[in-house]
């Protein structure tokens, strides 16, 4: 691993998050504008959208440092026509622009709540359009062990994994110990606690289908599937567990209704969501180091 | 496109001794790490014993043979498909050239060729590759590689009159599969090429920095 491949996992990882999160925060506006009036709704939700901005940021800062020749770096965009990284760069910007508006107008209560919201959903849908651009920029067909669909499938569940659990983590710094007592706000990390078992799930589907997958695409494929099962074996084990574990208790805890543990409640969102972090940042070490390109 | 300009190799006749990639190497100036043309050795087969004596080991279907590969200028260039900036491009007469001015040093177009085409240059913080000497081209003279070939068996010329001339084939192990990327590349198999993707041997030749 090098800086420039930190660099890759940082920008992957972290702009993921934030559009997961962003489109979190919308889903969860939708349930609870079901269920509370509107001045509920922000009261709980316009904290935890500060943290889209600031994730974004990061992510952003960090795909510069993968990048050689700063001087030239507005030519990243020209080549929309067949570059998914052209494609990607302009829409990782455009969320980032969208999500400073949004942000903002929330912030300040600027237009009405449907203008708003309807800017929210903008934003939180250029966000997914950006993690499946993410997908397709690895889909190169000279590299086999990415070109397939598990990429952009990886990328949505770590995007709606860690999304989901950095929404729970700020809900969980930025509220009172009363208002974590209300059962909307249990709800709503229940409900994200339900959505992070299922993505799970759909993540420990997806990785044998894939491995088999990779064992009848030819040599190439298999070369990086025996780096998967062989030198690599270890930290693909220890990842599923992490995960597991980060999942596990966060469920665990939560799915009960705990009266005045709030304390409690608050360590184990915590804890899962470093457990998640780290394990998906392993997944991808692994995505970036068992990838080899067909030819020379 | 009216033209297509692209490389001959008679992998048959090639000796392995490097005389292009060196050539290459000097009139490019390429710093340690960095080759625009590369000579690789394929082998493969085994050992087996021998029907008289089976204690003995013999040589059974051993073979070695060595391609010389830089740049394909390829009609379909992955590389240029990929780059964000637009920094590749494809002359009228098929040469794929890199800007430097514009390129960002992403290392993207790295990933996607199937020939390691493009190097990054560390020093200079920009993709580099051979750019089929368009310099010497253009003043009449031929590409270093193809003037050092000791056994003439590297050739260059326009890709139809070569394909018309030695054939169409250019699907050879250690190389990619021609379909990824339609490289400008004629080539005659050597008596044990192997078709890429279905071989039994590997790369031996070290990498030379």
């Amino acid at each position: 691993m090098n800086i420039r491949e930190w660099a890759l996992i940082t920008f992957t990882i972290l702009g993921q998050m934030a559009s997961g999160a962003m489109l979190v925060l919308m889903v969860v506006r939708a349930y609870l504008a079901m269920k509370a009036k509107t001045e509920e709704v922000d009261k709980m939700l316009d904290g935890p959208l500060f943290i889209v901005i600031p994730i974004m940021g990061l992510a952003l800062l960090a795909s510069l440092l993968h990048l050689n020749n700063l001087s030239n770096v507005v030519n990243a965009v020209p080549n929309l026509g067949s570059s998914w990284l052209s494609r990607e760069v302009v829409l990782a910007v455009t969320f980032v622009v969208l999500a400073v508006i949004y942000t903002f107008l929330q912030w300040r209560k600027i237009g009405g709540n449907t203008l708003r919201t309807v800017i929210g959903w903008i934003t939180a849908l250029v966000g997914v359009i950006q993690i499946y651009a993410m997908g397709m920029v690895y889909m190169i067909r000279t590299q086999p062990a990415w070109n397939t669909l598990a990429t952009p499938i990886n990328f949505f569940v770590t995007a709606l994994l860690l999304g989901g659990l950095a929404v729970a983590v700020a809900m969980m710094i930025m509220h009172s110990e009363a208002e974590k007592q209300l059962p909307l706000f249990r709800q709503v990390l229940q409900g994200i606690a339900l959505g992070a078992v299922i993505l799970l799930g759909i993540e420990f589907l997806i990785l044998p289908i894939y491995m088999a997958y990779l064992a009848t695409q030819g040599p190439v494929a298999l070369e990086s599937l025996m780096l998967m099962v062989g030198p690599y074996f270890g930290t693909l084990v220890l990842r599923l567990i992490v995960i597991f574990i980060g999942v596990g208790i966060l469920v665990t805890y939560l799915s009960r209704n705990l009266p005045g543990r709030e304390k409690a409640m608050a360590t184990l969102t915590y804890s899962a969501f470093v457990l998640v972090f780290v394990g998906e940042v392993m997944g991808r070490i692994l995505f970036y180091v068992t990838h080899i390109r067909v030819g020379l | 496109m009216t033209k297509q300009l692209g490389f001959y190799f008679d992998a048959s006749g090639c000796t392995g001794c490097k005389a292009c990639a060196i050539a290459c190497k000097d009139r490019s100036d390429l710093p340690v790490g960095i080759n625009f043309r590369k000579v690789y050795q394929y082998e493969g087969g085994s050992w087996g014993p021998d029907p008289r004596n089976p204690d003995l080991m013999i040589p059974n279907n051993l073979f070695v043979y060595s391609l010389s590969a830089a740049c394909m200028h390829c009609e379909k260039p992955i590389c240029m498909e990929v780059c964000p900036a637009s920094a590749i491009s494809k002359r009228d007469d098929g040469v794929v050239l890199i800007d430097k001015d514009v390129c960002i040093g992403c290392r993207y177009c790295e990933w996607a060729c199937p020939y390691a085409a493009p190097q990054f240059n560390e020093e200079k913080g920009y993709m580099t590759k051979c750019d089929f000497c368009q310099d010497l081209q253009a003043k009449g003279e031929n590409p270093v590689c193809v003037d050092a070939c000791v056994m003439r068996v590297l050739q260059y010329g326009d890709l139809d009159e070569l394909r018309a001339a030695h054939g169409t084939a250019a699907s050879i192990e250690p190389l990619p599969d021609a379909s990824l990327t339609s490289p400008a590349l004629v080539i005659t198999p050597h008596k044990h090429a192997q078709v890429s993707g279905k071989g039994t041997g590997h790369i031996i030749s070290v990498e030379e920095s």
